[in-house]
């Protein structure tokens, strides 16, 4: 049977509740690596204080890289947030789908008068439980753009980091190397959420 | 789907059991449950489990209509005692739900609200049903620590719950026991495995032996009536329980 609650047979929700999972997954991963630029940030202040007035750019970029992460580990707390109000749906879905069976089974065995306007009942709140997952689902999405476009200025500070340090003179080498790891971060980030963009708990609606 | 048999009627005062069911998958325990009616108001015995709620739902409305039941009654907290809760209150959201206090906060992981629960005290209550009288009676650690079977002194029936049950094989779908001695054999393992207290079972024959019963129905396999509920008993209070093999 396919109805609203299924895709071609399959409960979608049984489908979503895997792919919120590997959504949270990506987030938990996403955030344990911003917090460790968090601490490679402060060691490039800290590099870019004993470097002196050459790299005075490179410790300006490197305090705005310390306030990027923590705005990304915001951006992502947001992001679990929302993916634990998602679970909580799901699972009245699935629920929805379990009790609407055996309520639709019931009705039909005993021809009761009154089961059709309990299973009535039954669908709307279904309807409102898909509804709310709905929102969430868009919501989500939208949260995980504006971490997204977050991602892509860490990727121009890291970048702008990277020629900064060529002006560190004696410090340039170190100074390369930080701001090089920076970027290299920065990318890993950024292609864990172009991944989660195009997970099918988004499209596959 | 169940059969339903009405096994004591007085006017509008009946008992109903919903019975055996060929279509249960092997894997599911086949259970009964007992529809108590008075007066126009019913009070369902170990409602069940969800999955076989479409079983018993079409079952119970050939004979009492489910939207009246105005309560349920949960021996203990097993997922095939009660698991269909949440199915039940989809067709009466005021339901009550009788249970043991031990449960109350367990039980509702299968459904309803804190308004659907009425705690049954360690020593057992009396429930009125439309004005009859029905007597939870304590039967603790039969198998469950939080356990009460259901006294009707009018009928002068005790549901029993899983005292008594039996693990019958699919050709013996008789509903009462016709052969005590033969029927005994497939109620003793159950007992011996499930029931974990000698102490508690000695006190509930004690109090059961007093009490004037034609019928003891149990959740599982067939119905003891007339000198076999005696004969059960007898039997019951003279079994080693609370044992792992032979």
């Amino acid at each position: 049977m396919t109805n609203a609650l299924t895709v071609a047979g399959k409960p979608q929700a049984g489908a979503d509740l895997l792919r919120i999972v590997r959504i949270n997954e990506e987030i938990k991963a996403v955030v344990g690596v911003a917090f460790k630029i968090n601490i490679m940030a402060l060691n490039a202040i800290f590099l870019a204080k004993r470097a002196g007035t050459t790299a005075l750019g490179f410790g300006v970029l490197s305090n705005e890289l310390r306030v990027f992460s923590q705005d990304l580990r915001t951006c992502m707390g947001s992001l679990t947030d929302l993916i634990h109000r998602c679970v909580n749906e799901v699972s009245l879905v699935l629920q929805d789908i379990r009790h609407t069976k055996l309520l639709r089974d019931a009705v039909d065995l005993s021809a009761n008068p009154a089961g059709q306007a309990i299973l009535q009942r039954r669908e709307a709140g279904n309807a409102e439980h898909r509804s709310r997952l709905g929102a969430l689902r868009r919501q989500l999405q939208r949260s995980l753009e504006d971490a997204f476009r977050l991602v892509e200025l860490g990727g121009v500070l890291a970048k702008s980091a990277k020629i900064e340090a060529a002006y560190g003179q004696a410090f340039a080498g170190p100074l390369a190397q930080v701001s090089g790891e920076f970027d290299g971060i920065v990318e890993e980030i950024r292609n864990s959420l172009q991944a989660l963009r195009r997970s099918a708990f988004f499209s596959d609606q | 789907m169940k059969k339903t048999n009405v096994i004591y009627q007085d006017g509008d005062h009946k008992w109903v059991a919903i019975v055996r069911d060929p279509e249960r998958p092997g894997h599911l325990v086949d259970t009964n449950e007992y529809l108590v009616t008075h007066g126009g108001a019913g009070i369902l015995l170990d409602p069940g489990g969800a999955e076989v709620f479409p079983a018993v739902f079409s079952a119970l409305s050939s004979e009492f209509d489910p939207t009246a039941l105005s309560a349920v009654f949960a021996s203990h907290q097993d997922p095939d005692i009660c698991s269909s809760l949440a199915l039940w209150l989809e067709f009466n959201p005021g339901m009550r739900c009788y249970v043991s206090w031990l449960w109350s906060s367990f039980v509702p992981h299968f459904g309803g609200t804190a308004e659907t629960f009425a705690c049954i005290p360690d020593e057992g209550m009396e429930i009125s049903l439309n004005g009859l009288q029905l007597q939870a009676v304590p039967a603790h650690y039969l198998h469950s620590s939080g356990n009460f079977h259901l006294y009707d002194r009018q009928a002068k029936i005790l549901f029993s719950g899983d005292v008594g049950a039996a693990l019958l094989p699919a050709d013996q779908d008789g509903l009462f026991v016709e052969n005590f001695d033969a029927h005994i054999k497939h109620a003793e393992g159950f007992h011996r495995r499930w029931m974990g207290s000698n102490e508690a079972k000695r006190r509930w024959c004690e109090r059961v032996a007093q009490m004037d019963i034609d019928m003891l129905c149990p959740q599982h396999g067939a119905i003891y009536r007339g000198a076999d509920v005696h004969r059960f008993i007898s039997w019951f209070d003279d079994l080693q329980v609370g044992i792992v093999g032979s």
